[in-house]
């Protein structure tokens, strides 16, 4: 019992004597008073603090969770639905100093990955720029400022891409047909295979015309981006007066006043 | 004794007024102007001659914070801020005790019209003393001596 209580004390000893000389250590590195008339050296400043992720923040409403990261819409892109018909398209909004700066920047990255301009206001401006280019535009241009929203979203138009060939074909299928028919019909019944025919051309117009935009919005991605300027703070300018109103009073104005 | 301590009480009493009880300093007012009463809370002190040349001091209680130095440099950035007074030049002082204290003297132009305007600066018992002269400039020149006087009897308590 002796010894258990021996041995207790002893490691609580040890502890103690640690505990102790880590503090003791603090206090003879710690800073001194100076002495009077000396002025303390400066400390060296501390390393400036990671500047917060906002990639990592909340994201805006995109179809897929992984469309909020860039980083991650590579991957999505690599997934098996890579052989999907994918529209994407961006909606970001950027908090920037100098607006026009940030449209011309905008301007310079889509030209940069082979894009284009699509439009441009006061304060926004769309691109449309190359599928395989899409992340590192996306990427590029939140350098250009603070990320303010962020809305990725990717369309899925295979279902209705793959729909739109098969129609378009048997489309093609009924014009030869009735170009076939056209070819032996009697007059009276040529009025109305080519009035079908007229129909079934209209058809096929607008299917094909349907599936370039698709292939279009497929190659290449939509980015929108809505600049807002930062409010830039305004410093007063550093005025003797305060914290001493009475220097108001300074000048011959209030000197040569008698009448107050 | 009561009317002995009456009498020793009544004349303290006039030795006081005739000291401007109340301020922590002394000043004579020269032949030429005249001492205006009721300045405060802006001025501790203000004379003025008909030419309308004017002598003040401000007494601002500073609670012992900062020197001389500070104080000049501040008035002069003071001044500075204020639209047409042209520093023509400075000057060490001191009052009648000898406590030291800077000058500056400014121009200003108002309508095409010279004005002098000069600051003296004191720190002593934690105040700021400031003594200001100012006036159109020839009538300024015309009161020199007398100003002069006026500063030589500035005593600080």
């Amino acid at each position: 019992m002796k010894r258990v209580h021996l041995g207790v004390s002893l490691f609580f000893s040890v502890v103690l004597a640690l505990a102790t000389s880590g503090c003791a250590g603090a206090e003879s590195g710690g800073a001194r008073a100076p002495s009077s008339g000396a002025v303390p050296a400066a400390a060296s400043p501390p390393p400036p603090p990671p500047s917060p992720d906002v990639a990592a923040g909340p994201g805006g409403g995109a179809l897929a969770l992984a469309m909020n990261d860039p980083a991650k819409a590579k991957s999505v892109s690599d997934s098996p639905h890579s052989a999907a018909m994918l529209i994407y398209t961006a909606n970001l909004s950027l908090a920037v100093f100098q607006v026009e700066s940030g449209l011309e920047a905008v301007e310079r990255v889509a030209r940069e990955v082979g894009g284009y301009l699509s439009s441009r206001q006061d304060n926004a401006i769309t691109i449309r720029v190359p599928r395989d280019r899409f992340d590192d535009t996306i990427a590029r241009i939140e350098k250009l400022g603070d990320v303010t929203h962020r809305d990725i979203k990717a369309q899925d138009v295979t279902d209705e891409f793959v729909d739109l060939q098969a129609r378009l074909k048997n489309a093609y299928s009924i014009r030869d047909r009735l170009n076939d028919l056209l070819a032996k019909a009697a007059v009276k019944e040529a009025l109305e295979i080519e009035k079908e025919l007229g129909r079934v051309t209209e058809d096929i117009e607008r299917m094909e015309g349907k599936l370039k935009l698709f292939r279009d919005q497929i190659a290449f991605s939509t980015v929108t981006v809505t600049f807002a300027p930062v409010a830039v703070e305004q410093v007063q300018d550093a005025t003797i007066l305060a914290p001493f109103p009475w220097m108001r009073g300074l000048g011959l104005q209030s000197l040569l006043n008698v009448h107050q | 004794m009561k009317k002995l301590s009456l009498s020793s009480l009544l004349v303290l009493a006039a030795a006081l007024a005739l000291t401007g009880c109340g301020r922590p300093f002394d000043v004579k007012t020269a032949p030429g102007l005249v001492e205006l009463d009721d300045q405060e809370p802006e001025y501790s002190y203000r004379a003025i001659a008909p030419e309308r040349v004017v002598m003040a001091v401000r007494v601002v209680d500073t609670k012992g914070r900062g020197d001389l130095e500070f104080w000049t440099r501040a008035t002069t950035l003071r001044m500075h801020e204020l639209d047409g007074y042209a520093l023509l030049g400075t000057a060490d002082v001191k009052s009648r005790d000898g406590t030291p204290g800077h000058e500056l003297r400014f121009g200003h132009d108002e309508a095409h019209k010279p004005y002098l305007y000069v600051l003296r600066v004191f720190v002593a018992n934690k105040r700021l003393f400031l003594v200001e002269t100012g006036g159109p400039q020839a009538q300024m020149e015309r009161y020199k001596s007398t100003l002069d006087w006026m500063q030589a009897t500035l005593k600080l308590d």
